[in-house]
């Protein structure tokens, strides 16, 4: 099984450094679980209408060390819910990767992005390639590939699926005997 | 070429000798810790068994269940989520400890620190354990792979080598000088590595300096912290290990992804300023700052070194009237020590409103502010909201400066309540 390619226009580019991504539904609001109720409040510090503006497959990008500081899982619950496809920043905070792919929510680290792309730019993930295209602006760009382990997830959509995959490795291994 | 102390670790975890960073294995980890929370426990317990058909974990006694927040509980719900913690804990035949401290700092007084053991929990604060030459790993969702395979699926990480140098001056404590490491490397200058620490700083600093170093990795980037064994370590650890496991170092030759030496013999004071952990500042610069809240635990900073500065700030002083000063040692054992050593008589006397050990005054469970209230803490963090209002302010100093702020009011140098 292979990944999908994403493509989708870049609904929103969070320039900031180190962002904490709780600050996407106010940190107030972290505790809701609602994925509608989430996303309703979604982006409002940012841009009120982003929720009207959004499409489904539409991708967000960001600086570097995205995800920085105590992250918790509600601001990508609703980005999901209005159809949010992926994430591609300049860099990752550990955490923050680690918590959404074990969700199944695709996240790229590309080094050079924030100078590739300008909001509502048509972008596409190609995996295989390990490259980034800007179809609005006709460019490419390297993106860092995904370690063996990150990309079984995302096959998987999560952590749960990744596991039964896992589950069903073991038994051809233990039917044809060890590979 | 050598391999430092994680890729040693991993090796055996994994029994593939020679990993190198960049190695992409699965590994069983010695240790499986977490303690409850909803959204992680109650729903690894239910995916367990409703998506994967286990009733019972593989070999209980590599887990271990900490009880420590919502303790104790001021809803039925948070009751009945611990209840099935210790449902699920005796039908597993699982230990669950509660009510004897934060799990991060109880994991190590039961030996689950063993030096050259693997451990994983969900949260990340776990990097303490480093402290005694442990690989903990924090792996949020992940976690659930420990919980239903015996192996999780890892890549090595590469290693940073950080050398601290230089004896520090008086007032300035541990905290002070991870917080510089946070200035000096930046909040990503370790990402998706290991924080090696070392150095004649290191060498001459108490086990609870270490702990309270290595529990913050997290916010230099890196997904945990270790140093290696020494001689302050290992008699603790080597006294409550649970595992028969040979202590494994880097080798002299080990390959780092970057090498820093920081001198710290100039260090003073910081304050990291909200609202992010990146926020480095000199105390010097916003002395004054007006502050009604003091908070002195955490799993970083509520052990027997800072309870004893913040006393040593207190005796024979008061706490401003109408200042809240929160004083909760980290865990049952180090309260009962501070206990008999006059330590909590002091800050009791001064005014400080003592707890039991809870993680709930740190997110703001409890003790929480209101809109334009500020707070001096040793919690792990400063972002908005972290306790009580997301308008009100946290910033992080040492427990001397906690002390210090909770006679004042404002945000104040320990040092002149440290002298004599």
């Amino acid at each position: 099984m292979a990944l999908q390619n994403l493509r989708g226009r870049v609904a929103f580019v969070f320039t900031e450094p180190d962002f904490d991504v709780d600050q996407i539904v106010g940190v107030k609001n972290i505790k809701l679980r609602d994925p509608a109720e989430l996303a309703a409040l979604a982006m409002q510090a940012y841009d009120p209408a982003f929720g009207s503006l959004v499409r489904p497959g539409d991708l967000l990008v960001g600086a570097d060390n995205f995800g920085f500081g105590h992250p918790h899982y509600p601001p990508m619950i609703a980005m999901r819910h209005l159809g949010i496809a992926g994430v591609v920043a300049e860099s990752f905070s550990p955490g923050y990767w680690r918590g959404e792919i074990a969700m199944g929510f695709p996240q790229v680290a590309c080094p050079g992005i924030l100078g590739f792309v300008r909001r509502w730019d048509e972008l596409e993930v190609d995996w295989a390639g390990q490259r980034i295209l800007n179809h609005t602006q006709g460019t490419v760009i390297a993106c860092e590939p995904l370690s063996v382990a990150d990309r079984q997830m995302l096959e998987a959509g999560g952590i749960v699926g990744y596991l039964h995959q896992r589950d069903r490795d073991d038994t051809r291994e233990t039917t044809d005997g060890p590979r | 070429m050598g391999q430092t102390i994680t890729e040693k670790i991993l090796s055996r975890a994994s029994g593939r000798p020679g990993l190198r960073a960049g190695d992409e294995v699965l590994a069983r980890p010695d240790f499986v810790v977490a303690y409850d929370f909803p959204g992680y426990t109650d729903v690894i317990f239910r995916q367990m068994k409703d998506e994967f058909g286990i009733d019972r974990v593989r070999d209980p006694e590599r887990f271990v269940l900490f009880i420590d927040h919502m303790v104790p509980a001021v809803t039925p719900q948070e009751e009945d989520l611990h209840q099935n913690t210790r449902d699920w804990g005796a039908a597993n035949t699982v230990p669950v400890h509660e009510r004897r401290g934060i799990g991060h700092q109880v994991a190590a007084e039961l030996g689950y620190a063993t030096p050259g053991a693997f451990v994983v929990h969900f949260d990340g604060h776990i990097s303490q354990l480093g402290t005694f030459g442990t690989l903990a790993l924090g792996v949020r969702r992940h976690l659930l792979e420990a919980f239903v395979k015996e192996k999780i699926q890892i890549k090595v990480p590469a290693t940073t080598r950080v050398d601290l140098t230089g004896a520090l001056q008086p007032g300035v404590m541990a905290r002070d000088v991870f917080h510089h490491i946070v200035r000096v490397l930046g909040p990503s200058g370790c990402r998706f590595q290991v924080l090696e620490l070392g150095g004649d700083t290191i060498a001459s600093m108490s086990i609870e300096g270490r702990q309270a170093i290595t529990c913050l990795a997290m916010f230099t980037g890196a997904i945990t912290a270790i140093v290696n064994p020494d001689e302050v370590t290992l008699p603790y650890a080597r006294a409550r290990a649970r595992l028969p496991l040979e202590p494994v170092s880097s080798d002299p030759d080990a390959q780092y992804a970057a090498r820093h030496r920081i001198d710290v013999s100039t260090l003073e004071p910081v304050v990291v300023v909200p609202p992010s952990p990146a926020n480095t500042r000199p105390l010097a610069e916003h002395l004054g700052t007006e502050v009604q809240v003091g908070y002195l635990g955490s799993c970083a900073s509520g052990r027997l070194e800072d309870l004893r500065a913040a006393a040593q700030v207190l005796r024979g002083r008061q706490v401003k009237p109408g200042f809240q000063l929160h004083v909760v040692p980290t865990s049952q054992e180090i309260m009962q020590q501070a206990a008999a050593e006059g330590v909590l008589t002091d800050l009791i006397a001064a005014g400080a409103f003592v707890s039991s050990p809870s993680c709930d005054y740190c997110f703001g469970r409890i003790g929480v502010m209101t809109a334009g209230q500020r707070a001096v803490s040793t919690g792990t963090l400063n972002v908005r909201g972290r306790m009580g209002s997301p308008d009100s302010e946290i910033f992080i100093v040492n427990a001397a400066a906690v002390a210090a702020a909770a006679i004042e009011g404002r945000i104040a140098d320990p040092r002149r309540y440290l002298q004599g």
